[in-house]
């Protein structure tokens, strides 16, 4: 059977047929399904607007900002009360969802603080006091007893019979999945993955993650805002015991199972946990249990819901596996080494203690560009110290640290990494659900302010920015030799091409500084031969490469300088050979002995050579 | 004004058994067992059994609830925690939720939406050090603080104790050692699940029996373990009647309506002035 090429499948307008199916969906009542039918596919529209918000701070971001339930309370009573009053329904709807966003930062802010089981406690501990909230002000939320009197919404002073409202909530609905898909799978949606991944790997990358955690969970409640809107009007009563324990379980329980990280998972998640209970008679009772049995396989088996499993078989049985165009004309053309602007980088008596443990006692490094800088040393000497207090992990006691003259030192990591210092990890942080382009393409995301509207209405300014993006991605590939994985998934690669990925998206952006942390650790023979000869070329090109290695053969054979960490002290500082001779360095890698045996060969080695 | 702070105590010692319960589990298997609070409320509909429908005596009901709370422990432990060892506090939540759904689902299914009364205890009311109160709160008072008190010197004075402080603090360290991290985690989640049940007959001769009893529960005995320190027994029982004060004068001069509400305000005063609580003992290292 002949397969759906690669080329149409990642590029070709397959939004197209979810829009077609939502559009059908729109004009049903004019092809004749009764009411009960549309009340139903209402409710579905709504719930998949909440579950949608929720993907994206659950699914994307990795954040457990649980509070969707809450927020589609306020948006319906701030809609209801105002539309009580008398107000036109696209006022409510902008009040509502106005109001959702405001309450969806305010919750948020302890989520930048907090790890992820706080934030996830103090987001459910909202949910469960709407009814104490809405019994505060009962006059005008009507208490527990709910409020009534929301009249029919009203168009530019238009009544809404039961059609138009159906029409509009479809109609909402559908532009609410076009704007937050565009948003996803823009270079946005791409950062949220980082940060759902390793939020220090967010900040190594430029991202500023409270700034980007604040965004998720305005983007998140949004919808939740519009859904609260419109379910205001849908019985014309506001029952307050519509927002609670058991909603913002099936949420969660839809969120997983349709798929957390996907968009249209959000539908068909929707689906199952409004018609399911509907379709079986005396659900209610167990339906608590079967949201629990749902929640703990999700839990255990997050495979990325029904979504991510359709999303695989299709790939599989009907997509072919060709290379996109794009990858075939970059490995078509010449290999063309850019021109890094490498910095210098200069750090002058740093000292970092942890309690009673020195672990760095006043250090000095200097690294220029177009050369390599090893730093070696035996295990706890503070190597990985002295590169997390250079990126800004860590804030040195005392000494200053400059790049191309600037300071640097006591900068937050998001700051320093702006200035152009980019690293790489032990272990390589390759977050889960990205392409090894979009791997590369990450790193681009600070150095190029992009507005979110303009990737929701892709606007060609967004357009453009995600084409140079990929551009920029491929050349980078390109050098380093793996090119053709482009648009294979990176988290699954073997532990060396990962590595050379991390190495690549270092690069991207035209770093000033480069610390490559243990790069070779855990590679064989050849892996280690293509990392050096990447790492030799990329300072052919002008950059400033520091990097901490163990494999003493790898770093005689590039390094340019080599600098010897002791116990927090630089022993040795010089090219190779000289160090590889330097009795101090010996003694520290060696013991004693292997040090008098030195001496005593180069003494006699001069004493036979008078 | 006594009588609001033997109600606080009371209602705060409530929240110190399931921080109780938190605290054994996170301090062995660094999780943190969502669903702790609904091993409370399955105890309590096992006093409502044994007072109302079973004819049993107290100690009987508090040994059944005790073994079932061990069995849904192990339950837990083996088919919604062990499979997820160290993948991230994201899936634990997630599991941990679920399961405490599954427990108040089983009770909505069996028992129905409405709370049942516990009758162990006479609810006379009498003056005691200048309020009014009752022997149930008395008690509750004094079996958390008991409780507390004895797990708190297992943890520091045994072997068993100090080898899940060792584990929590650091998991690989301690297999290194020879300590059996898989059995640590099981017995922790049976003997949390035993102890916070088995007390559950007579916390519900106050709160009623009820499928959603554990809900808010869950949430404000966390808020207990922010106050007062994830991991410390101490700061369980310090915590817990913070919490209890707080919302008995709360409720009292705000008004009912301002019980949660104080609350939840206290927990993010707590997070943000005290990120380690009281006296909780954590570390991260960073890269």
């Amino acid at each position: 059977m002949k397969k759906l090429s690669n080329e149409t499948y990642r590029r070709g307008p397959l939004w197209v047929l979810p829009l077609a199916l939502g559009l059908v969906v729109m004009v049903l009542p004019f092809l004749g399904i009764d009411a009960g039918t549309q009340r139903i596919t209402v409710s579905v529209a709504l719930m998949s607007m909440l579950v949608l918000g929720l993907n994206m701070t659950f699914g994307y971001a990795g954040e457990l900002a649980l509070g969707q339930s809450a927020i589609y309370a306020v948006g319906a009573y701030a809609a209801g009360i105002f539309a009580v009053a008398g107000l036109d329904l696209p006022l409510t709807f902008v009040i509502a969802v106005l109001a959702a966003a405001a309450v969806g930062l305010l919750t948020g802010v302890p989520g930048i603080r907090l790890g992820n089981w706080s934030l996830g406690m103090v987001t459910f501990f909202l949910v469960l006091l709407v009814p104490e909230v809405v019994n505060l002000f009962p006059k005008v939320t009507g208490g527990a007893v709910g409020l009534p009197g929301v009249p029919l919404p009203t168009f530019l002073g238009a009544p809404l019979n039961g059609q138009a409202y159906y029409v509009l909530v479809i109609g909402v609905t559908i532009a609410t999945f076009v704007l937050l898909r565009n948003f996803a799978t823009s270079r946005h949606g791409n950062a949220l993955k980082v940060l759902r991944e390793s939020p220090v790997l967010a900040r190594s990358l430029g991202y500023s993650v409270p700034g980007l955690k604040l965004k998720t969970y305005v983007i998140g409640a949004l919808p939740a805002g519009a859904a609260g809107a419109l379910f205001a009007y849908q019985d014309g009563y506001i029952n307050p015991a519509s927002f609670g324990f058991q909603m913002a379980v099936a949420l969660l329980a839809a969120s997983i199972i349709g798929g957390a990280d996907s968009i249209y998972g959000a539908v068909i998640g929707a689906a199952i946990l409004t018609i399911g209970p509907l379709r079986t008679s005396g659900f209610q009772q167990f339906s608590l249990i079967f949201f629990g049995i749902l929640l703990v396989l999700g839990g255990l088996f997050f495979a990325g819901g029904i979504a991510g499993l359709a999303r695989r078989w299709f790939q599989r049985w009907f997509v072919d596996d060709r290379l996109l165009s794009d990858v075939k004309d970059v490995l078509a053309s010449e290999v063309e080494f850019p021109r890094i602007h490498g910095k210098e980088l200069r750090a002058t008596g740093v000292e970092k203690a942890f309690g009673g443990n020195r672990a760095l006692r006043g250090v000095d490094l200097v690294a220029r560009p177009g050369t390599v800088t090893a730093l070696i040393g035996p295990n706890g000497s503070g190597k990985t110290t002295l590169l997390n207090v250079v990126s800004g992990f860590y804030k040195p006691d005392a000494g200053t640290i400059a790049v191309g003259g600037v300071a640097v030192e006591g900068k937050a990591p998001h700051k320093v990494a702006a200035s152009g210092v980019s690293r790489t990890f032990q272990t390589p942080l390759i977050p889960k659900g990205m392409t090894v382009a979009e791997v590369v393409q990450s790193a681009r995301y600070a150095r190029d302010r992009a507005s979110i509207l303009a990737a929701m209405l892709r606007l060609p300014s967004a357009r453009r920015a995600q084409r140079e993006d990929r551009a920029e991605a491929l050349r980078l590939l390109n050098i380093v030799g793996i090119a053709e994985l482009a648009d294979k998934p990176a988290a699954d690669l073997p532990l060396g091409t990962r590595r050379l990925l991390e190495v690549t998206r270092a690069l991207a952006g035209d770093p000033a500084v480069v610390l490559l942390d243990e790069p070779a650790s855990g590679l064989d023979e050849s892996d280690v031969q293509l990392l050096s000869s990447v790492i030799s070329r990329l300072r052919d090109a002008g950059a400033t490469i520091v990097i901490v290695e163990h494999n003493f053969e790898m770093v005689m054979s590039i390094a340019d300088e080599v600098n010897v960490l002791h116990l927090g002290e630089m022993i040795a500082v010089g090219t190779p050979d000289m160090v590889r001779n330097d009795p101090a360095v010996v003694e520290s890698y060696l013991g004693k002995a292997a040090r008098e045996e030195l001496e005593r060969r180069n003494a006699a080695q001069q004493g036979g050579s008078k | 004004m006594m009588t609001t702070v033997l109600a606080g105590l009371s209602l705060g010692a409530v929240y110190t058994l399931v921080a109780i319960g938190y605290n054994i589990v996170f301090i062995s298997s660094r999780v943190f067992n969502f669903a702790q609070a609904q091993f409370l409320m399955a105890g309590a509909f096992i006093g409502f059994l044994g007072s109302a429908k079973l004819g049993l005596p107290l100690w009987a009901a508090v040994l059944i609830a005790a073994f079932v709370g061990a069995v849904i422990g192990a339950l837990e432990e083996v088919l919604a925690i062990r499979r997820l060892a160290g993948r991230g506090a994201h899936n634990e939540l997630v599991t941990t939720l679920g399961v405490g759904t599954i427990i108040a689902g089983a009770a909505l299914a069996l028992f129905g939406a409405d709370p049942q009364k516990v009758t162990y205890f006479d609810s006379a009311a009498f003056d005691f050090l200048g309020g009014r109160t009752n022997l149930v709160d008395l008690l509750i008072i004094l079996v958390a603080v008991l409780l507390a008190g004895i797990v708190g010197l297992i943890t520091r004075k045994t072997m068993i104790g100090l080898a899940s402080l060792a584990t929590s603090e650091d998991r690989d360290a301690g297999m290194l050692r020879g300590i059996n991290v898989k059995h640590l985690a099981f017995w922790a989640f049976v003997i949390a699940g035993a102890l916070v049940a088995a007390t559950g007959p007579l916390v519900a001769s106050k709160t009623l029996a009820s499928y959603h009893l554990g809900d808010l529960l869950a949430v404000k005995a966390f808020v207990a373990v922010a106050v007062g320190g994830f991991g410390s027994y101490r700061g369980a029982v310090i915590g817990g009647f913070v919490v209890g004060l707080l919302e008995m004068f709360g409720a009292r001069y705000l008004g009912t309506e301002w019980q949660s509400i104080s609350v939840f305000v206290l927990l993010l005063v707590a997070l943000i002035v005290l990120p380690k609580g009281l006296f909780g003992r954590s570390q991260e290292r960073l890269v």
